[in-house]
C-alpha cells in the first residue's frame, strides 16, 4: 500500500511539474507580450513598463520559469508587495493580493459546495438507481430511466437561472444564494448554499441513477451472484451484499473524477449563483487577464485531480478484492 | 460474393412439381442475399424506433442550422435588428417586452429579448446554426486527430506508442474546463493585438482550437486499443506477408474495422462539444453579442433583468437544447446497439 502511494505520488509530481511548464509557457511564452494582454485596451507605455517590471517578464522565459519554480518551493522576497512565503505563486496583478492566500481564502466555498452536493447526489442518485434496478422492467424503472435521461441532459446554465427565477424571484422561497463561513453562522451557511446544492446535484444525481442502474443490472448477471442465489440466499441479501458491492467499482471511478473536478472549482455553478469559490476566481482572473492568479488556480485544480486519482485507485483495493495494489 | 448454396439454388430446378419448385426457389433466393455489415447495421437501426425518432430530431436541428438564413428570410427578420431602438413602443423603460410572455405575438413568434430587444426566433435559429457549426468543426478535427494518433500508436507500437500514450495521459490530467477559459484569451491574443477589437472569426477559431486540443484523447485511447488487438490478427499478418506497405494496411485493413468505435464515439462527442461551447459562451469567454449563439442566450437568460421579469425567454434556448441533447444521446445509444448487438443496454 505504502509503495503504491509513494509510486503514484511520484508520478503525479512529474505530471504536475510538466503541467506547470505547459501552463507557464501558455501564459508567459505564447502571447507576443503577456503584459499587453494584462494591460488591456487603455494601455499607456508607462503602465506597460510597470507591468513588465512587476512581473519580471523582461527576463528570458527559462529564467522566468526558474524563478517561478524556485518561488513555489522556497518562497520569494523580490515582490514590491512584500515577502511571499512558499508555496509562492506570486501576487495577483489585479487585486495585488498574494495568490496562494487568495486560493486558500476561496477554498472553503468550493469545498462546501462540492461536498454538500456530492452527499446529496450520491444518496439520491445511487438510491434511485438501486430502486430502478430492483424494480427492473416495471413502471417505476421506466419512469426513473426516462426522468434521469432528461435531467442528465440538462445544463447547469439552464437549470440554475431557471431555479433562481422561479424559486427566488417569483415565489420568494429562498434567498439569493450566498456564502457565509460555516464557523460564523452554520444556519446561514446552510440556507445560502441549499439552492446551488440542489441544482448541482439534480444533474449529477440523474447521471448516477443511470450509471448505478446499468452497473447493478450488469452485476446481477455475474456468475458469483448467480451462484449465491443458487445456494439459496435471499434475493435482497444477494442484491445488497453481493451485487451492490461489485456495482460500485465503475461508480467510484466516475465519482473520483467528478469530485476532483468539483473541488477544482465548479466554474459554471459558482458563476451562476455568484458564489466566491475557485471556479469564479478563475473566471474573474480571465476577465482581468490576471495571469499569475490564473496560473495558480489552474495548478491547484490539476493537483486536486491528480490527488483524487490516487485516492480512487487506492480505494479499489477496499471495494474489489480482486485488485491488488503494487 | 459467391456462395456455393446460391450457385446451387440458381441452377435449373429438377423437380416433379414445377409449382413447388418455383416457390422453394424464391424462398431460397430471398434467404441467401448477401448483406454487408453496413446493410445489417442499417436494418437493425431501422427496427429501433427510439433511434429513428431521435435521428429525425437530430436531422431537424441540422436542417434548422443549415436553413437558418432561408427561414429568417421567409419570416422577414434577422437576429441583429435592435428592436428596442426600432420599435420602442413594444418595451417598457427597463427594456422588458410589454406584451405578456416575453412579447410573444403573431409578429414575433418567440417574443423579444429583454434588453436589446432582438427577435428571439431568428436569434435561436442562428444560435443553433453557429453553435452546431463550431461543434461539428471541433468533432471533425478531434476525430481526425484521434484516428491518426490512435491508429499510429496501436499499429506502429514501440517508441511511437509510448510517446503518444504518455501525451494522452498527460493531457487527460488537465482540468479541461479551466484550461478552456484560461487559454481562450491567450489564443485570441495570438491572432489579434489585445488593443484591437476581436473579430468574430478569431473567436470561433480559438474556440475550435482549444476544444480540439483537449478533445481527441479519449478516441485515440480507444482506437489504440482496438488497433492493438487487430494488429495481431491473421488477416493483417497475411497482408504483411504479401508485401503490403504499412500505409496500405492501415487504410485498407485497419480503418474499415474501426469505423464502429469512430462513429459511436463521435455521436457521443458532438453533444458534449455543443454543451461545452455553450458553457464557454455562457461564461463570457466564447461567442459574444451581437453574434447569436446558443450559450450566449443562456448568459442573457441568467441576467437579473430576465430572471426577474421574463422567464419565458429562458425556455427557448433551454428546452431546445434539452431536446437536442436527449435526442443525440439516444441516437448514440441506438448507433452503438445497431453496430454491436452483443452489448445489451
Amino acid at each position: 500500500m505504502l509503495r503504491f502511494i509513494l509510486r503514484r505520488t511520484l508520478g503525479a509530481a512529474v505530471i504536475l511539474v510538466l503541467l506547470t511548464v505547459v501552463a507557464f509557457l501558455l501564459f508567459f511564452g505564447m502571447p507576443r507580450d503577456p503584459a499587453l494582454l494584462m494591460c488591456g485596451k487603455t494601455c499607456t507605455p508607462d503602465a506597460l513598463a510597470n507591468i513588465h517590471q512587476t512581473l519580471g517578464i523582461d527576463k528570458s522565459i527559462p529564467e522566468q520559469f526558474w524563478i517561478f519554480l524556485s518561488g513555489l518551493v522556497m518562497g520569494r522576497d523580490d515582490f514590491s508587495q512584500g515577502s511571499c512565503p512558499a508555496p509562492c505563486f506570486g501576487y495577483s496583478y489585479h487585486t495585488n493580493e498574494n495568490v496562494w492566500s487568495t486560493l486558500i481564502d476561496r477554498l472553503p466555498t468550493t469545498v462546501s459546495l462540492a461536498v454538500g452536493a456530492a452527499i446529496l447526489f450520491l444518496i439520491v442518485g445511487l438510491g434511485a438507481g438501486l430502486i430502478a434496478a430492483w424494480k427492473r422492467g416495471t413502471v417505476v424503472d421506466k419512469a426513473f430511466t426516462a426522468g434521469s435521461m432528461v435531467l442528465s441532459s440538462m445544463q447547469i446554465y439552464f437549470l440554475g437561472p431557471l431555479a433562481m427565477a422561479i424559486l427566488v424571484f417569483q415565489m420568494h422561497l429562498f434567498d439569493e444564494p450566498k456564502y457565509t463561513n460555516f464557523t460564523e453562522d452554520p444556519a446561514a451557511w446552510f440556507t445560502g448554499l441549499i439552492l446551488p446544492w440542489a441544482v448541482l446535484s439534480t444533474i449529477f444525481a440523474a447521471q448516477y441513477t443511470r450509471m448505478a442502474r446499468s452497473s447493478m443490472i450488469e452485476q446481477l448477471q455475474e456468475e458469483h451472484v448467480r451462484t449465491a442465489r443458487a445456494k439459496g440466499m435471499s434475493r435482497s441479501y444477494v442484491f445488497f451484499r453481493y451485487a451492490w458491492r461489485g456495482s460500485l467499482i465503475p461508480i467510484v471511478t466516475i465519482f473520483g473524477i467528478d469530485i476532483a473536478a468539483l473541488l477544482g472549482g465548479a466554474i459554471i455553478t459558482e458563476f451562476t449563483f455568484g458564489l466566491p469559490g475557485l471556479g469564479r476566481l478563475a473566471v474573474e482572473a480571465v476577465n482581468f487577464s490576471d495571469l499569475p492568479l490564473l496560473l495558480g488556480v489552474m495548478l491547484f485544480s490539476a493537483a486536486m485531480i491528480l490527488l483524487f486519482n490516487i485516492i480512487v485507485d487506492a480505494c479499489y483495493a477496499f471495494i474489489d478484492p480482486r485488485v491488488r495494489l503494487s | 460474393m459467391t456462395s456455393p448454396t446460391k450457385a446451387e439454388g440458381s441452377g435449373p430446378a429438377v423437380a416433379l412439381d414445377p409449382e413447388l419448385a418455383a416457390t422453394t426457389e424464391t424462398v431460397q433466393v430471398k434467404e441467401l442475399v448477401g448483406r454487408s455489415p453496413g446493410q445489417l447495421m442499417w436494418i437493425r437501426f431501422k427496427r429501433d424506433r427510439a433511434g429513428v425518432t431521435s435521428a429525425c430530431i437530430v436531422l431537424f436541428f441540422i436542417a434548422i442550422g443549415l436553413l437558418a438564413p432561408v427561414i429568417s428570410k421567409l419570416y422577414g427578420k434577422d437576429p441583429y435588428t435592435v428592436y428596442a431602438d426600432e420599435r420602442p413602443e413594444l418595451f417598457d423603460s427597463a427594456g422588458v417586452p410589454l406584451h405578456p410572455n416575453g412579447g410573444i405575438s403573431s409578429e414575433f413568434w418567440f417574443g423579444l429579448e429583454p434588453g436589446n430587444g432582438y427577435d428571439v426566433f431568428t436569434k435561436l435559429l442562428y444560435g443553433i446554426r453557429n453553435s452546431l457549426g463550431i461543434s461539428v468543426a471541433v468533432t471533425v478535427a478531434t476525430v481526425l486527430t484521434g484516428v491518426l494518433l490512435g491508429i499510429a500508436a496501436g499499429y506502429l507500437g514501440g517508441k511511437v506508442d509510448f510517446a503518444i500514450s504518455r501525451v494522452v495521459d498527460f493531457l487527460l490530467a488537465f482540468p479541461s474546463q479551466l484550461f478552456f477559459i484560461a487559454s481562450m484569451p491567450v489564443v485570441v491574443s495570438l491572432f489579434v493585438d489585445p488593443k484591437d477589437e476581436t473579430p468574430v472569426y478569431v473567436r470561433v477559431v480559438a474556440l475550435i482550437a482549444v476544444q480540439w486540443f483537449l478533445g481527441w484523447m479519449s478516441l485515440a485511447r480507444i482506437l489504440r486499443g482496438t488497433t492493438l488487438s487487430l494488429a495481431g490478427r491473421e488477416f493483417i499478418e497475411a497482408a504483411k506477408v504479401s508485401g503490403a506497405p504499412p500505409w496500405r494496411i492501415i487504410r485498407k485493413e485497419i480503418l474499415p474495422n474501426v469505423v464502429t468505435p469512430i462513429l459511436v464515439q463521435s455521436t457521443y462527442m458532438l453533444p458534449a462539444f455543443v454543451t461545452a461551447e455553450a458553457g464557454l459562451s455562457f461564461l463570457g469567454v466564447g461567442i459574444v453579442e451581437p453574434t447569436p449563439d446558443w450559450g450566449q442566450m443562456f448568459s442573457k437568460a441568467s441576467t437579473e433583468l430576465v430572471m426577474q421579469n421574463d422567464i419565458t425567454y429562458m425556455f427557448f434556448p433551454g428546452i431546445s437544447m434539452i431536446i437536442f441533447i436527449v435526442a443525440f444521446n439516444l441516437l448514440g445509444d441506438s448507433v452503438r446497439d445497431a453496430f454491436d448487438p452483443k452489448t445489451a443496454r
